[in-house]
């Protein structure tokens, strides 16, 4: 690979603390970058994968709230790695070396990691969200920022003028030096010669490492929101070098992917994009490989063929080992493993997760069933949201979220 | 006029740092060591801290981390013997640095340039 000193000189940070209300109930009991996604994934499997098809081979991950599930995921999944030789995946949980307080904000959670850099002397830091979906060359990042003798690196994607108000909002000139940033404006800036988009900040940085410990350093002294998007880059575009890097994406697809995992409804069109034909977001690429944890469990299994009557089945879906589809129907799905569907039942357009039981003549659409949920024969979801609403969340598009450890009893489900 | 924390294990280098800030008029009030610095900064509510780094118990990085925990504006002036701290990312955090000499010029002109600022 060319360019190998720029990842060996390079240490990845992904902020894995986010609280993640908004995926409620879904992060009930898990960091968000934790949270399943597309069968057998977690949502931060995607960025670490970044990190290794890029040659990143130093990652910290900074976990915070709810940490269990992703320590052990990054156990399972991730502790492949070799300290001897400096290459590691590691979670750091705070350390309350410097406060004794959670992470006040993006800036705040390196400041109180400034020790680990010193530790690691890299010459780059590159800064990353635990909850994003995309395939990205990093090394081309990395590349980009030393040839325009970059301080700050931000990568940035085109989003409809619409959508702007989610985001930070760069303005870059010829050169792509940043001349503007506005985080979550109420009127966002076009992109000159695009009058309906505007380009987004991806919340994925590459500092020089002194550059980033001095301005950390200064903005904890400061009444600030201690937030690079808030605090930090408004107000140092105009004194040092900050490059907008434009997102190139591996996926290689017609439209670029990247997707903020940040609602319920965003979580469920996320997983909806794998399953099609020709997905959005394409699992199946061999040349940027996405990694995780599987345990070990037999092949998935569809079972009973009765002209007429019990057949198991499965279409434009995804099945996940361990899965039997003994006699239901399932379709625009994703199926965790161990996934149980019986005889004359219809699951569609959901996602269902690990060891979920799905028992005989049930009727599941538009929802999103946590690990472990037992539901019982005759059981109705998503064809009445009034009664739905009264036991589950439903988000403002109509999907039904079941949570982990429902009651399997009739009486509840019926009622 | 102003109060200034100095923080210094050598009795007799205390002793020089006192008399010559209390000289110039500012009120001085003295700790031993990094922890002694913590209990005296609630006590007394300096305005400025002067910071030997290298010290017994807790050290002067240890002790300065813990006071911008509690009060992220007090300024603090690392005062020591050995310039190489100075590439430790940890002592970036202070106003400044100033290497120790017998000659406080440097020094105090430090301290009225840092209270000046706030």
């Amino acid at each position: 690979m060319r360019d190998q000193h720029l990842t060996k000189d390079a240490l990845a940070i992904i902020l894995g603390g986010g609280q993640g209300e908004r995926l409620y109930p879904l992060t009930r009991d898990r960091a968000k970058p934790a949270v399943p996604f597309g069968g057998t994934y977690r949502i931060i499997d995607f960025t670490l994968s970044n990190c290794i098809n890029s040659g990143i081979r130093r990652v910290y991950v900074l976990t915070q709230y709810k940490s269990i599930s992703l320590d052990r995921h990054l156990r399972l999944a991730w502790d492949r790695f070799n300290e001897e030789v400096g290459e590691f995946v590691v979670p750091i949980p705070p350390q309350q070396r410097i406060g004794e307080r959670w992470y006040l904000g993006t800036a705040d959670a390196i400041y109180q990691n400034i020790y680990t850099l010193e530790q690691e002397r890299p010459k780059y830091v590159v800064i990353l969200a635990g909850d994003h979906l995309y395939k990205m060359n990093y090394l081309e990042m990395l590349q980009f920022h030393v040839a325009k003798g970059a301080e700050i690196t931000v990568a940035c994607v085109e989003v409809p003028l619409a959508d702007g108000n989610r985001f930070g909002v760069l303005s870059a000139d010829d050169n792509l030096r940043i001349r503007g940033f506005d985080e979550k404006p109420a009127n966002p800036k076009p992109m000159p010669g695009h009058s309906d988009l505007c380009l987004a900040s991806m919340g994925i940085y590459i500092f020089e490492t002194r550059t980033l410990v001095r301005l950390v350093t200064e903005d904890a002294k400061r009444d600030s929101a201690h937030d690079f998007g808030k605090s930090i880059l408004p107000s140092v575009m105009n004194e040092r070098p900050v490059f907008a890097y434009p997102f190139k994406d591996e996926n290689r697809k017609a439209m670029k992917y990247w997707r903020d995992i940040g609602t319920l409804d965003a979580y469920y069109q996320a997983n909806m994009d794998l399953i099609s034909v020709d997905p959005e977001f394409n699992l199946y690429d061999q040349g940027w490989p996405i990694r995780t944890y599987q345990r070990q469990s037999p092949p998935a299994k569809f079972v009973f063929d009765e002209r007429g009557g019990r057949i198991g089945i499965a279409t434009n879906s995804i099945v996940s080992n361990g899965c039997i589809v003994a006699g239901g129907h399932v379709s625009r799905s994703v199926l965790s493993p161990g996934v149980q569907v019986e005889g004359y039942s219809e699951v569609e357009d959901s996602i269902i997760m690990d060891n979920v039981h799905i028992s005989h003549d049930c009727r599941i659409r538009r929802a999103i069933v946590d690990k472990e949920v037992i539901i019982p024969p005759h059981s109705r979801v998503g064809y009445d949201l009034e009664s739905d609403r009264k036991k589950f969340t439903v988000t403002e598009s109509g999907i039904v979220v079941i949570p982990k450890g429902v009651p399997p009893s009739e009486e509840f489900w019926h009622s | 006029m102003a109060k200034i924390l100095v923080v210094e294990d050598d009795p007799n280098q205390r002793l020089l740092y006192e008399e010559e800030l209390k000289n110039d008029g500012y009120e001085v009030v003295t700790a031993r060591d990094g922890r002694e610095a913590l209990e005296m900064v609630d006590k007394a509510r300096p305005d400025l801290v002067v910071m030997d780094i290298s010290m017994p118990g807790m050290d002067g990085i240890e002790s300065m981390s813990r006071m911008l925990s509690q009060d992220h504006k007090l300024p603090i002036i690392l005062n020591t013997a050995y310039a190489t701290y100075k590439e430790s990312f940890r002592a970036w955090s202070a106003d400044a640095y100033v290497v120790k000499s017998s000659d406080l010029t440097e020094l105090k002109s430090t301290i009225k340039r840092v209270l000046g600022a706030r």
